[in-house]
């Protein structure tokens, strides 16, 4: 896995109709695009989509498109604040810092699995998303599922299931809310 | 005699409250204000909220002193976390050094750079409704 430098995009606005152009199934390209986004009150916060399926080697994109918020991208990892791993071990982990808005950071994946990743100032509001890489036997997300400690509620509620994301390679947060699973 | 001495006690208090407000009408307050950018990475400039300065050693409640583009003071704003709104937890006392209060909004945060918990905005505001829109965007 590499991780790349953040980086500053001309236009939030320009680049979040540029996105709106391109229909979600067809992120099949190396580049898979995450928006960190929020209401204008700071009331509702997340990731969309909230969970995906990439092909090992994929790069992940997080693009903050919320004018008022700064948020991170950051790997459940012990190397990151002691938070229980959410990912597999031979992965390196992840954590951008700050991304005021319209900043942008990356993420290649090339060790198979599912990794949990979380927003730093929003997880107690369920800010977190959920990446499976390639083909990952079942019993390694099981093992996954089961490393909670310390992870407020909210967050738990929040990750759609593995099993969602490979049937459907793209979760969205509004499709799976309505699904009302946990 | 006592009504005088209430009087007069109450003319300094209003006094006092005058002064409090004029150090702060204006962008950037006197120390130990603080730039909330300058603090913690967020946005200079919050849409819906303006240019945010606060004391340090009063986080996470504030008061958080917000202002228009025009450095003038629009609102004084205190950040209450949910987990603190409890039988057990006091937030006693906070400055409220803004002056006059128009009307007050009180609503959720998902949380920030700084108050990074689920926390309520409790907005004092210093402009009639129709002037919010200086610090809508």
């Amino acid at each position: 896995m590499t991780r790349t430098r953040r980086e500053i995009l001309g236009t939030g606005g320009g680049l979040a109709a540029f996105l709106s152009l391109f229909p979600l199934a067809a992120w099949a390209s190396a580049v898979v695009d995450i928006r960190m986004q929020g209401s204008g009150d700071g009331s509702h916060v997340w990731f969309d989509p909230i969970g995906i399926l990439i092909k090992p080697g994929q790069t992940v994109r997080w693009i903050n498109l919320d004018s008022g918020n700064s948020h991170t991208t950051t790997a459940y990892n012990p190397a990151n604040f002691h938070r229980p791993r959410r990912m597999p071990e031979a992965a390196k982990p992840w954590d951008s810092d700050y991304l005021l808005p319209s900043e942008s950071f990356s993420v290649t994946f090339t060790e198979q699995g599912v990794y949990d990743y979380y927003c730093i100032p929003h997880e107690h509001a369920g800010m977190v998303g959920r990446i499976v890489v390639g083909e990952p036997q079942a019993h390694e997300w099981t093992e996954l599922a089961g490393a909670n400690g310390g992870l407020p509620e909210e967050a738990l509620r929040a990750f759609p299931a593995v099993e969602d994301i490979m049937a459907k390679e793209i979760v969205r947060r509004h499709d799976y809310q309505q699904q009302g699973e946990p | 005699m006592k009504k005088l001495a209430l009087a007069l006690v109450a003319t300094m208090a209003s006094s006092v409250c005058a002064m409090a407000a004029a150090d702060v009408a204006k962008s950037p307050p006197a120390a130990p204000y603080q730039q909330v950018s300058k603090l913690v990475k967020l946005p200079d400039f919050l849409p819906g909220m303006g240019q945010l300065f606060v004391d340090p050693a009063t986080l996470p409640a504030g008061p958080f002193l917000a202002y228009d583009h025009d450095g003038k003071l629009v609102s004084t704003i205190y950040m209450l976390p949910i987990k603190d709104l409890n039988p057990d937890t006091r937030f006693d006392n906070l400055a409220a050094p803004g002056g006059n209060v128009d009307h007050v909004d009180v609503y959720y945060n998902a949380g920030h750079p700084g108050v990074d918990v689920p926390h309520a905005h409790v907005v004092l505001w210093h402009v009639p409704v129709a002037d919010q829109a200086r610090v809508a965007k």
